[in-house]
């Protein structure tokens, strides 16, 4: 059944976003920024972490759960360091992904050159 | 507006390219955006070399005007220095044919030059390069959005006498609706199109049925019943009406609007229009909208011009 709410849950976000991509002017780089923003903004009043434990995959997949993470981890931080921790943690959670994208990319660039 | 007459002046042959997406056949056709080439640049290029040789092996040519939409038309330049034979470089953007024709057939009317080259041509990926997002970062489709095709033609324009005389010409105005998304160039275009044939018929004292066929370039679908409903509040109803770009490109999973690039309107004219008997009278718009990137960013309206030339069929 979690198997099940998850497919909806990306499909459901997937088709909310192509409705604004479809009915506005905004490009798929503000679609993106704006759905961190909700994720983040979900993740504040800890409704996020609720959709993740009933629903999986399915919320932690999408972008939103990237919002989510960086409000939370920043909330972490602010717990152990204070001012301090809420910056210097903000990104904690989310670091294997950002660093996995510039180092890859990195690698890649040394073997592939661009074609533009 | 600027309407005037040519005196002996004539569509010679012209050689065609294009790929797999245009349906439409033409003289020579690419396999892939890459062409063999490093460089979706490298390929146009090859297009207009391919098109330009063609034409160069019935003789020279005095002079070649040509354009595309890369920036500063650098394609266009970058060709022409391997020919050694004198060029203008034009830009208006889809409307690039039809000024072409103008100012070939005007030098050549007041010169004692021979023959002349109009060269255009336009690419998929270039064009969504140079107007809208990086290639690789893959943006959907709108869908008001256009299809900019990929190929390149190359029309003779002699005074030796053939079959289509270049009878006429009006110079467009550059319109503003105050239209600024890009990524609906019908409604962009299709205001200044309407213009222009309305100034035409004006200025030649015509009606619309005068004409067996009216190509617009590349309005569109949206485009042409916005240019239909433009039309029809001056009591005018088009019966012989046709848009190069709407039936250029039919595959909806590529878009829903259909062509566009200065490409369109040659190659429907030269592979389908002229190639049917019944077609006497030929009025050609070209449609271009004005645009922009640095301009677009800055939130500015976007303009559009149109030039129209009429052939006639002899």
């Amino acid at each position: 059944m979690k198997i099940f709410y998850s497919f909806m849950a990306v499909g459901i976000i997937c088709l909310i976003a192509s409705i604004i991509y479809d009915t506005t002017k905004l490009t798929p780089g503000h679609i993106t920024s704006l759905f961190v923003v909700i994720g983040a903004f979900l993740g504040i009043f800890g409704v996020y972490d609720i959709l993740i434990e009933h629903i999986g995959s399915g919320m932690s997949l999408p972008i939103t759960s990237f919002g989510n993470s960086l409000v939370n981890a920043a909330y972490e931080g602010f717990h152990e360091n204070g001012f301090y921790g809420l910056f210097g943690n903000m990104y904690a959670t989310t670091s294997a992904g950002i660093s996995g994208a510039i180092i890859i990319g990195f690698v890649v660039t040394l073997f592939c050159k661009p074609k533009d | 507006m600027a309407s005037f007459k040519f005196k002996n002046i004539y569509l010679s042959s012209s050689s065609t390219i294009s790929s797999q997406n245009e349906k439409i056949n033409t003289k020579f056709t690419i396999e892939d955006y890459f062409d063999g080439e490093k460089t979706t640049e490298d390929a146009e290029a090859k297009m207009q070399k391919t098109v330009i040789k063609d034409m160069l092996k019935n003789g020279p040519v005095d002079f070649i005007v040509s354009g595309e939409l890369s920036n500063q038309i650098g394609i266009s330049n970058h060709v022409m220095s391997d020919f050694r034979i004198s060029h203008m470089g034009i830009y208006s953007a889809c409307a690039t044919y039809t000024e072409g024709l103008i100012v070939s057939a005007s030098i050549l009317g007041s010169s004692t030059l021979k023959n002349a080259l109009t060269v255009v041509s336009s690419h998929n990926l270039n064009a969504e390069r140079t107007f809208r997002f990086p290639i690789e970062y893959g943006a959907p489709r709108r869908v008001t959005q256009n299809f900019t095709a990929t190929g390149a033609v190359a029309s003779l324009i002699t005074k030796n006498p053939t079959n289509v005389k270049l009878e006429g010409c009006t110079i467009g105005k550059v319109i503003d609706y105050g239209i600024k998304d890009a990524n609906n160039m019908g409604a962009i275009m299709a205001p200044s199109a309407a213009d222009t044939l309305l100034e035409h018929l004006k200025d030649y004292r015509r009606d619309a049925s005068y004409y067996d066929v009216i190509l617009t370039g590349d309005l569109g679908r949206l485009g042409s019943e916005l240019f239909k409903e433009l039309l029809s509040r001056h009591d005018i109803t088009l019966k012989n009406y046709i848009d190069a770009g709407s039936e250029l490109i039919v595959d909806k999973t590529l878009t829903n609007q259909g062509a566009s690039g200065p490409i369109c309107l040659p190659l429907y004219l030269i592979e389908k229009i002229l190639q049917n008997p019944k077609n006497k009278h030929i009025l050609i718009i070209g449609t271009g909208s004005l645009q922009n990137a640095t301009l677009v960013n800055q939130k500015n309206t976007l303009p559009s011009v149109s030039h129209a030339v009429s052939l006639e069929v002899l």
